[in-house]
């Protein structure tokens, strides 16, 4: 536990340097209250953080290898295969046949058109798959998050900074709680996303079946 | 803000925000490219900026700064036809012909990727570029035999 304290520590003084100064991502990184590091407060922030995973706006994108995007909008019902037999391919940005970007421009404007196709600041693409989250239960995405050789490499303060990134950026995380055009967002909003995330990675990143 | 527009340079002055399709058939006259839905769901506005296939719908003005544009007025001439063109007359594709302007956008930029395409590519990477008038098995034909053409040439 202390070593993770530590760790996050170090990760929110880095963060709050010029590398991304507040304002950029628009973001307070607050360091967890001691108090409140237990296993069941991580616990608690986990579920928060799954439930966020597992909503369609964030999952529809994190499909598996077949790399068949899901979509959800406000006329679609429940999430199923993205129309036009759309297939992003192995690349996970549709290079093969028909790339994303022919359609989802990267644009740090707001959504405002129903059903067109929604843009962020980055290029859009699928999850690695590495990092699919449709049809993996809880256990599996949260083993999955916590492992850097599954995660692009991150430890706990890579997670938060990951966050502030994609606000940064106005990326995909950031508009999955803003998606515009009446599309249902998801739990939640960025900000309590992100403490959540600080308080799970200050908790040890503890998984619900994990060992006592 | 500047862009080339089929070989052109253009200087307008419009709202960042502009759809490009706009900023190309209400601003600059260029009507070859054709509004459908505005909302990427059908793909008749297709246009290449920078050698990519977009819907121009989508794109905004702000984006294209300094872009080169080519629409269907620029693919080829009608002395010098590009492939997809010609055997899009050869293979007597359009009905309506309202979507051939982006179906023919967006298959110049698949044999650009893909030079000898499966039909399964083909369908892929058309797929969102609707017909209504349903010609879908001479939209395949004609991109083929333009695969063929370009690998001869």
């Amino acid at each position: 536990m202390k070593r993770y304290l530590t760790a996050l520590t170090l990760a929110v003084a880095m963060l709050t340097t010029p590398v991304l100064a507040e304002g950029e991502h628009g973001l307070t990184v607050t360091a967890p209250d001691p108090v409140n590091v237990s296993r069941s407060a991580g616990l608690a922030a986990w579920d928060r953080l799954h439930e966020v995973f597992v909503h369609p706006r964030c999952a529809n994108c994190h499909v598996d290898a077949e790399g068949v995007p899901m979509w959800t909008g406000p006329s679609y019902g429940a999430p199923g295969p993205h129309g036009m037999a759309i297939v992003a391919g192995e690349s996970r940005i549709g290079a093969e046949t028909l790339p994303c970007q022919t359609c989802h421009v990267t644009s740090t404007q707001p959504n405002t058109v129903a059903h067109a196709a929604p843009h962020t600041g980055m290029e859009w693409q699928l999850a690695p798959v590495e990092f699919q989250w449709v049809g993996k239960s809880p256990q599996d995405i949260c083993a999955q998050v916590r492992d850097p050789d599954r995660n692009g490499g991150r430890d706990g303060a890579g997670l938060v900074e990951h966050i502030l990134h994609d606000a940064a950026e106005t990326g995909f995380i950031t508009w999955g709680f803003n998606p515009g055009g009446g599309r249902e967002p998801a739990p939640g909003d960025l900000q309590s996303h992100l403490d959540d995330t600080i308080a799970w990675v200050a908790a040890g990143m503890p998984c619900p079946e994990d060992g006592q | 803000m500047k862009l080339t527009v089929n070989g052109q340079a253009h200087e307008v002055d419009v709202e960042d925000d502009m759809p490009l399709l706009w900023l190309l058939r209400d601003e600059l006259g260029v009507t070859g490219v054709k509004y459908g839905c505005g909302i990427a769901q059908c793909g008749a506005c297709t246009v290449h900026v920078d050698g990519m296939a977009v819907r121009s719908c989508q794109v905004p003005a702000a984006a294209v700064d300094g872009a080169e544009v080519t629409t269907i007025e620029g693919l080829g001439t009608p002395d010098a036809l590009h492939a997809v063109q010609a055997a899009w007359i050869d293979q007597q594709v359009a009905q309506c012909g309202y979507c051939q302007s982006g179906q023919i956008m967006q298959a110049a930029d698949l044999l650009d990727r893909i030079p000898d395409p499966t039909d399964e590519e083909i369908d892929r990477a058309m797929s969102g570029n609707l017909c209504r008038c349903g010609t879908y098995p001479r939209i395949r034909a004609a991109v083929k035999l333009a695969a063929t053409k370009l690998q001869e040439a």
